[in-house]
């Protein structure tokens, strides 16, 4: 943020190859979380409010460690109880196509329990959107 | 104008902090507000006691944030936002403690007032402590010495300040168009900001939490929520308060004054409100009348509606002033006072508990007392918190006094912040008007120049420099950028479960799923498979009627081939069987026949011959023998019933066409009715006799020199048949015919004698082999046949059968039939005559040979008699015997033909020779002249012996008569002679079986009618005597 001021045009738009946002490495993360956190839970919907926004928080952190640089995330996760009821979710960006990207999974809790209270989480969306500087 | 663009600068900056406090407020959460205030009260309360100089920057830094606030939000009504402002710029002036030099100026001022404040604080304390001990009196009236104080300083300050401002204001203005559009901007989000913010923070809200926090002493606790209530009514009233309507103020006021008095018993303040009231009208009248005499002023440019933000920048030129005092003005003692009550006047400053004490000590001091009495609603959280903190330090303090005090103080505060928000307006108004209204001019300074905060400048600056630099960026790169919408990403889709699929989920077994397969299990097919019965009808009969022994309608083609076969098979069968049959059953009707007739007509005829037994006539009645004269009649030697009849052909020509040809007949002599086989010769046949063993084959000598043949075996089929009458017949002709086929070899003159080679008996006798087989040998048809022609020509023939027959004809064989099997083949030649003519007879013409006989115990002698009254004698081979001929005893050879030739059956060498001078002589084999002779009334016709008695002979003559012999009883003369009358006999042949079981002999004889008479003898010529044979030599050789 330190103001060199304007000598040129110095700003970065694109991202580094390496620091590219890559959909499947992020997408392995978000499922590493949503398994670790949600496998064998019953939704209860006194937790879930608390659940989604420490899984959110838990999957930015770990899509920053994979070295997403100068990248601004927005984590989504919804976290739905499947009672039979039919789900329909869209997203829709508005950002630059050329370096914003998205990923998201979706976890499925298999009740193998008697009482069909399960999680389906439609896993943290993340929507990054890349800070030019 | 250096100054002036700073000044720009800082509202720019002040604008973009804003804008981001705007953009982080919104997920601000309303809890770790809170907690983040309670945590900077403690700090700050700590800071308190300890030093005052924390205290006092806390100050300066909510004096610049209230003035800020109370420029911008008049018409907002909230009263927590102020600590989110606050809290902002602390942390930017922390960030930036240390940097700038009017920081440091600052600081002095700020220990000035610091000073101050300690000390009007400690005065206020006291106060408070008095005012608890000695009452209201004395507390209103020093509040009323304050006031008036304050409002002479604000007098005298805003006339001070006034030249200064109006000329900055004048600079300003040129960049005040340029920064109006962002003010406006940011205006509208600050006031969108407030009102959320007053929405969602209740002063209550805040109340009950500082309670909790608090919440150790109950006493305190009841009076603050006593307070709280207060405030709470109060509320209203403070918004209505700051609004521009001044009706709605006076009502609000006095709602909430009525309901101030009765719950807090507050006498004094009401007058302090009325008070209160009657200055705050006064200014609202100033300030309104302002606006309009400014609107009337700028209207011409500016479009009415925006009423709104027009009061914004009139807000921010009032900063602009408010800055430029700041910078300008020296940091005198009494300007950095009222400064520094200023903040603390703000209702944002309820909450610092220093700051809130300073300033309404600063206030119950020095500024007017009605605008003390405006803050006072607002300070009383503030001296709450004081109160709280000074308690917790201190101990014991009246708390009915504080709350008094404190809600005088908050009601002056708020006042001032009504007259701050009012005067704020006003600049503009002067600046234009040029002729202020002493009136306004003397309210108007009040705010003026009260706020000079280097460090929120500098903040102001960095951070309008930061939002330049972000602005120039953003615009920079949204060039470079595109920014487009993504597609619509399905992020989850999943369609509703069935009802069935939630009932299995539910129910279902695990981990199962349940699937529908057709397999077509209902479509099920039987089929038995029989096999179709067949079904035919059948007739079937026995015995079977002609050939077919069973049928039906449907039978098949193949059926009825095989009862086609079956019926052939059956017929030959049954032809064998019938032809044997028949003969059998044949026989028996003639012979019933016979016998019938026998009794009649015989009988008769019995009577006429001495000699017969009996006798019976071959059929007269067969149409085509009726006229024809029989030629021969020969019995065969082996089958004795059977007679072959040689008749000649008609004379004269006929229409019938058999009538040219000669006949031949096979009779039987038991079936008498009709002949066997009818043998058919185109011809006249001379001599005629059987195939040596069974009377199979037929031969004849021709006429004409041939010599034919027939198989009597042959098939009738193969012949043609005639009907004649009501009776098939069947036609035979010759199987083989030697007519041209060997005319070289064949005899050239007419043949007048065959007769079959015998295979001796002698040889067979020799040979050991009994008769039977000798008969069945010679019936091989193994054996050679002789045939002598006129000329004395003896040809032997060899008769050979083919194995098979050829329907279609043979091509090396032309005489032979289609169909026959037997022929003949010529085996040598011998001529005769030469012998037979001797050189004396030549007078005697040409001698013709007449009969061929063979001796029978040696077939090698041949003996041939002649026309002129010899036999001569001949041999096949080897030398010639004597005697070479047999002659009578008349001497000289006599024109006498020998008609009958005839050897005796029973071996004895004796033939007799018949001549036709009526002689008969018995000739022995040895010697040259007969042993007896005799003589008959006529030419001897034939002559035979008997074949039953060795001694007996019959010699028939032309008279007719038959002459028997029997040399037994004598043998000079015949011992019976019958004379035939009625017809001529032309023929007569003996027959008879010498076997001893059913021995019968007889003689048949042919009339001239063409009658055949059968005769049998009656047994004294049939039966013999057993010494016969020896009596016959003995005659013969005794009569030598």
């Amino acid at each position: 943020m330190e103001g060199s001021n304007a000598v040129g045009n110095t700003y970065v738009i694109r991202p580094n190859y390496q620091h590219k946002f890559k959909a499947a490495v992020v997408k392995e993360c978000i499922r590493n979380v949503l398994q670790g956190a949600l496998s064998g839970r019953q939704y209860e919907p006194q937790e879930v409010p608390f659940l989604s926004r420490s899984l959110a928080d838990s999957i930015k952190e770990k899509v920053k460690e994979t070295g997403l640089d100068r990248y601004k995330l927005v984590v989504q996760v919804v976290i739905g109880e499947q009672r039979g009821e039919g789900v329909k979710m869209a997203a829709r960006c508005f950002w630059d196509a050329d370096t914003d990207s998205y990923a998201q999974d979706v976890y499925m809790n298999v009740s193998c329990s008697d009482d069909c209270t399960q999680i389906a989480a439609n896993g943290g969306r993340v929507i990054t959107a890349f800070d030019e500087h | 104008m250096h100054s002036e663009k700073k000044m720009t600068n800082l509202r720019d900056t002040w604008r973009s902090d804003d804008l981001k406090r705007h953009i982080q407020g919104g997920g601000y959460d309303e809890d770790a507000a809170r907690r983040r205030d309670r945590a900077r009260r403690d700090e700050e309360a700590k800071a308190h006691r300890s030093g005052a100089s924390v205290e006092r920057r806390h100050r300066e830094r909510d004096g610049s944030a209230q003035e800020r606030r109370s420029h911008g939000d008049r018409d907002r009504d909230g009263e927590g936002d102020g600590n989110r402002e606050r809290r902002t710029h602390r942390d930017l002036e922390k960030d930036r403690d240390g940097a700038g030099g009017e920081r440091a100026g600052s600081r002095d001022v700020r220990s000035h007032r610091d000073r101050d404040r300690d000390r009007e604080r400690d005065r206020r304390k006291d106060s408070t402590r008095d005012r608890v001990a000695d009452g209201d009196e004395r507390e209103r009236e020093r509040r009323k010495e304050r006031e008036r104080d304050r409002t002479a300083d604000a007098r005298q300050r805003d006339t001070g300040k006034e030249g200064r401002d109006r000329g900055q204001e004048r600079t300003g203005n040129e960049n005040r168009d340029r920064e109006r559009r962002r003010a406006e901007r940011d205006g509208e989000r600050d006031a969108e900001r407030h009102r959320r913010r007053a929405e969602g923070m209740g002063g209550g809200e805040r109340d009950r939490d500082r309670r909790r926090e608090r919440g150790g002493e109950r006493d305190r606790d009841r009076d603050r929520e006593r307070e709280h209530e207060r405030r709470k009514d109060r509320d209203p009233y403070a918004d209505r308060a700051r609004g521009h309507n001044a009706k709605h103020l006076k009502e609000g006021d006095e709602v909430g004054d009525t309901r101030d008095r009765r719950s807090k018993r507050e006498h004094r303040r009401q007058k302090e409100n009325e008070e209160y009231r009657e200055q705050r009208r006064r200014e609202k009248e100033e300030r309104d009348r302002r606006r309009t005499a400014r609107e009337e002023r700028e209207g011409g440019d500016r479009e009415a509606g925006r009423e709104r933000r027009r009061r914004e920048r009139k807000k921010e030129e009032e900063e602009e002033e408010e800055q430029c005092v700041e910078e300008e003005a020296p940091p005198t003692t009494a300007k950095t006072k009222r400064r520094s009550w200023d903040p603390s006047a703000l209702e944002k400053e309820k909450k610092d508990a220093e700051v809130g004490k300073v300033t309404s000590e600063d206030q119950g001091q020095e500024e007017d007392a009605e605008e003390e009495e405006e803050y006072e609603d607002d300070f009383e959280d503030y001296e709450e918190d004081f109160e709280d903190d000074e308690e917790a330090g201190s101990g014991g303090d009246g708390g009915g006094a504080a709350r008094e005090e404190v809600e005088a103080i908050r009601r002056a505060m708020e006042a001032e912040n009504e007259r701050i928000g009012s005067a704020l307006l006003s600049p503009q108004g002067l600046e234009e008007g040029d002729a202020p209204d002493p009136a306004v001019s003397r309210h108007r300074p009040a705010p003026k120049g009260k706020f000079i905060d280097f460090v929120a400048a500098k903040h102001r600056e960095v951070s309008k420099k930061v939002a330049i630099k972000q602005k120039k960026r953003s615009s920079d790169l949204l060039r470079l950028i595109d920014l487009d919408f993504s597609v619509t990403f399905s992020l989850l889709d999943m369609p509703p479960l069935s009802e069935y699929d939630m009932y299995i989920k539910s129910f279902g077994t695990t981990n199962t799923k349940q699937a529908y397969v057709q397999c077509n299990e209902d479509n099920m097919e039987r089929e038995i498979q029989t096999e179709e019965v067949e079904t035919s009808e059948k007739w079937t009969q026995h015995p079977a009627d002609r050939g077919a022994v069973c049928g039906g309608a449907s039978l098949a083609l193949e059926s009825l081939d095989e009862s086609v076969t079956s019926v052939n098979f059956d017929s030959q069968r049954l032809a064998a069987f019938l032809l044997s049959a028949s003969q059998v059953v044949s026989v028996l009707l003639e012979e019933d026949r016979a016998e019938r007739l026998s009794l009649g007509k015989p009988r008769t005829q019995e009577d006429g011959l001495s000699f017969s037994d009996g006798g019976l006539h071959l059929n007269p009645g067969v149409p085509f023998l009726r006229g024809r004269e029989v030629a021969l009649i020969v019995f065969s030697q082996v089958q004795r019933q059977t007679v072959l009849s040689v008749h000649r052909p008609l004379a004269g020509p006929s229409a019938v066409r058999l009538d040219s040809n000669t006949i031949l007949c096979v009779w039987n002599i038991w079936e008498p009715s009709q002949p066997q086989k009818i043998l058919v010769y185109e011809s006249e046949v001379l001599c005629c006799c059987f195939s040596p063993g069974r009377a199979t084959l037929v031969f004849a000598g021709t006429a004409v020199g041939s010599l034919v043949l027939w198989d009597l075996r042959e098939r009738s089929d193969l012949h043609c048949n005639i009907r004649i009458g009501d009776h098939d017949w069947t036609l035979r002709y010759p199987t083989f015919s030697t007519d041209s086929v060997l005319a070289s070899s064949s005899h050239l003159s007419s043949v007048t004698s065959l007769e079959p080679i015998p295979t001796s008996a002698v040889e067979a006798r020799r040979a050991g082999l009994p008769l039977l087989s000798s008969k069945e040998e010679s019936s091989g048809l193994s054996f050679q046949l002789a045939s002598l022609d006129e000329k004395g020509v003896l040809n032997l023939w060899v008769v050979v059968e083919l194995p098979q027959a050829d329907q279609a004809g043979s091509q090396n064989d032309l005489g032979l039939k289609p169909g026959g099997k037997v022929k003949l083949l010529l085996s040598s030649s011998i001529i005769t005559l030469e012998r037979l003519s001797p050189g004396d007879s030549t007078d005697v013409g040409p001698v013709h040979s007449l009969l061929l006989k063979f001796l029978p115990s040696d077939s090698n002698h041949f003996f041939i008699a002649t026309s002129t009254g010899l036999v001569a004698h001949g041999t096949r081979h080897g030398p010639r015997r004597p005697p070479r001929f047999y002659k009578p005893r008349a001497a000289g050879p006599t024109p006498s033909r020998v008609t009958s030739l005839d050897f005796s059956p029973f071996g004895e060498p004796l033939f007799l020779v018949g001549c036709d001078d009526s002689t008969v002589r018995l000739h022995s084999v040895a010697t040259e002249f007969p042993i007896m002779e005799w003589s008959c009334r006529g030419p001897v016709l034939s002559g035979h012996w008997s074949l039953t008695r060795p001694t007996v002979f019959c010699v028939l003559d032309s008279a007719p008569t038959l002459h028997l012999w029997d040399l037994s009883q004598k043998d000079l003369e015949p011992t019976a002679v019958e004379s035939l009358r009625s017809d001529s006999v032309t023929a007569m042949a003996v027959f008879g079986d010498p076997s001893k079981q059913n021995t019968f002999s007889g003689i048949s004889l042919a009339r001239s009618s063409g009658k055949i008479e059968i005769h049998y003898f009656n047994t004294k010529w049939t039966s013999s005597a057993p010494d016969e044979l020896e009596k016959l030599e003995s005659l013969l050789y005794g009569a030598h």
